[in-house]
């Protein structure tokens, strides 16, 4: 038995009860919403570090060559890689390092060692020597998978994946050499070699063809374009070309000072700034410019 | 002292994380034999030194511990109607010195498993730098990932055991209070748990003695004017 209290003898404070009622459905729905965001986002970093660690063993043949990776390996590698920011792509790349392996997750060979034992190492470039880290220098076997790697870090969304909206940024490309292999994947289309063949099946094929591959030519150049300039909502914009007839705005009338008082007489308690709201206004006949100018432009 | 500056600075630096950690072992309730907690240089240098140069052999250094009677009471939930005979929640301990300079997801995942074959409840990793990013993600999200012991991984670095901070005349005695003596408090004082003043976990006090999310600590300060001072803090 605890210690009595002085105060008068009330109703014994009841433990907290969990399941009281909420006070107000809307401070639940916040709460939820809030909740629901925050799981999302722990979903999302679960995802990557699970991404994260099958990427560490990666690929999955030891003698697997970088450029020629197995169609496999390289459809499971561009899936996973889709919620990677390029932070979590570099934290990939370290995590490689430490486990001594090449930064680029499809190739099997160590990365290069650095020729002198020292911390910082001198390295010849165009425009001298520099000296740079030795953490640097051991990070790719070889040039090859240092700009594979990289092509695919500036494809990486700098969004985080919780925040992203459906469908962007979830096409990532891979330099390969086999790209016949992965067309199936691959969104490369060799185009020349169809025309090609089509060459010798008479002039009005060889117009729709050129049209065709004209239109073709045209919609990817949209695509980049889009891309370039970073429009968020690419496949929302409208895919012909935009056919707009410009209209002058003629009806314009010289500005007009707020109506007196003694204009409206006995509304004036009713003024806003000078502007009566017809609302609750016994309807009146007015020209059809005080119409004009009581458009709307208190909505917006 | 001539002899001490004789040995190499890597040495001593392992000396005294390896004392520091006995001690921490030692305060968070486990058994430990005194000799081990006052270890002299020269008897670490002979135990744990390289044959060839002198240099300390952090694979060797590794060693677990087992939770004191004391302890496991602490640790151990006041019998229920629904569950008249807890468990304590907590068990062994295993701790490594890992000789790797950088430890990533792998090496991490490789303890882990370790600590699960081994059946021990929880494990303590000392590492020379801190780990990587991911490696910390890992560390967080391991209640929720399936692998891993019981009790969790806790990661320590180095240079944060170098001196024992619960020795400074600064820091004041913090005990870690059992379920028992927690709803004891509370009912002293007429409180839920939300209204005491919190302390987080990764405190170094906090991470020192392990504490769990939820659990309580006596602060115990000397006061000029009334002698000790006792506050109290919940775990956050």
């Amino acid at each position: 038995m605890g210690p009595k209290s002085i105060l008068k003898n009330s109703i014994p404070v009841s433990s907290s009860s969990p399941s009281a009622k909420p006070v107000n459905e809307r401070h639940l729905e916040v709460a939820l919403y809030h909740a629901n965001l925050i799981k999302e986002q722990r979903d999302v970093e679960e995802q990557i570090l699970k991404a994260t660690l099958t990427l560490l063993d990666f690929p999955s043949a030891p003698g697997a060559n970088p450029a020629r990776p197995s169609i496999a390996d390289a459809l499971q590698f561009r899936t996973l890689i889709i919620p990677f920011q390029p932070s979590d792509y570099d934290s990939l790349i370290e995590e490689r390092n430490i486990a001594d392996l090449c930064g680029y997750a499809l190739c099997p060979k160590p990365p290069k060692r650095a020729p002198l034992a020292g911390k910082l190492q001198f390295v010849d470039t165009k425009d001298g020597v520099q000296i740079v880290n030795k953490k640097e220098l051991e990070v790719w076997c070889s040039e090859e998978c240092a700009r594979r790697a990289l092509y695919v870090k500036v494809q990486l969304n700098e969004e985080p994946a919780w925040m992203r909206r459906g469908g962007i940024g979830d096409k990532i490309d891979i330099l390969v050499e086999n790209t016949e292999d992965h067309r199936i994947v691959l969104p490369l289309r060799p185009k020349h070699k169809e025309s090609d063949a089509n060459k010798d099946d008479g002039e009005t094929n060889q117009d729709q063809e050129d049209e065709q591959e004209a239109w073709a030519l045209r919609e990817e150049a949209m695509a980049e374009l889009a891309q370039e300039r970073g429009d968020r909502n690419a496949k929302s914009t409208k895919k012909g070309l935009i056919k707009a007839t410009i209209e002058e705005r003629m009806t314009v009338k010289t500005p007009v000072a707020p109506s007196t008082e003694v204009q409206h007489g006995g509304a004036a308690h009713m003024a806003i700034e000078g502007h009566i709201p017809k609302a609750d206004m016994p309807k009146k006949s007015v020209d059809g410019q005080d119409e004009d100018e009581e458009d709307n432009d208190w909505d917006d | 002292m001539d002899s001490d500056r004789r040995e190499s600075p890597a040495l001593i630096r392992l000396w005294r994380i390896y004392k520091t950690t006995k001690e921490m072992c030692a305060d968070r309730g486990y058994e430990m034999i005194d000799e081990d907690l006052e270890i002299s240089l020269a008897e670490f240098k002979s135990r744990f030194s390289k044959e060839s140069d002198g240099e300390p052999d952090r694979s060797r250094m590794h060693f677990s511990a087992k939770p004191s009677t004391l302890m496991l009471a602490k640790y151990t939930d006041p019998p229920t109607p629904k569950n008249p005979d807890p468990q304590p929640q907590t068990g062994s301990l295993w701790i490594e010195f890992t000789p790797d300079e950088n430890v990533g997801l792998k090496q991490l995942r490789d303890f882990m498993q370790h600590l699960v074959t081994g059946n021990y409840w929880s494990g303590i990793l000392i590492c020379p730098k801190p780990i990587t990013g991911m490696a910390l993600r890992l560390l967080r999200g391991s209640g929720g990932l399936d692998e891993g012991p019981p009790g969790g991984v806790e990661v320590f670095v180095e240079q944060d055991l170098l001196v024992n901070i619960t020795k400074h005349e600064l820091v004041p005695k913090h005990v870690l209070l059992s379920k028992e003596e927690k709803n004891q408090l509370l009912a002293r004082y007429r409180l839920k748990e939300t209204q005491l003043p919190r302390i987080q976990v990764t405190d170094p006090v906090a991470r020192y003695l392990g504490l769990r999310r939820g659990q309580v600590v006596k602060i115990i300060r000397r006061s000029e004017t009334a002698g000790r001072y006792a506050s109290y803090r919940w775990a956050i």
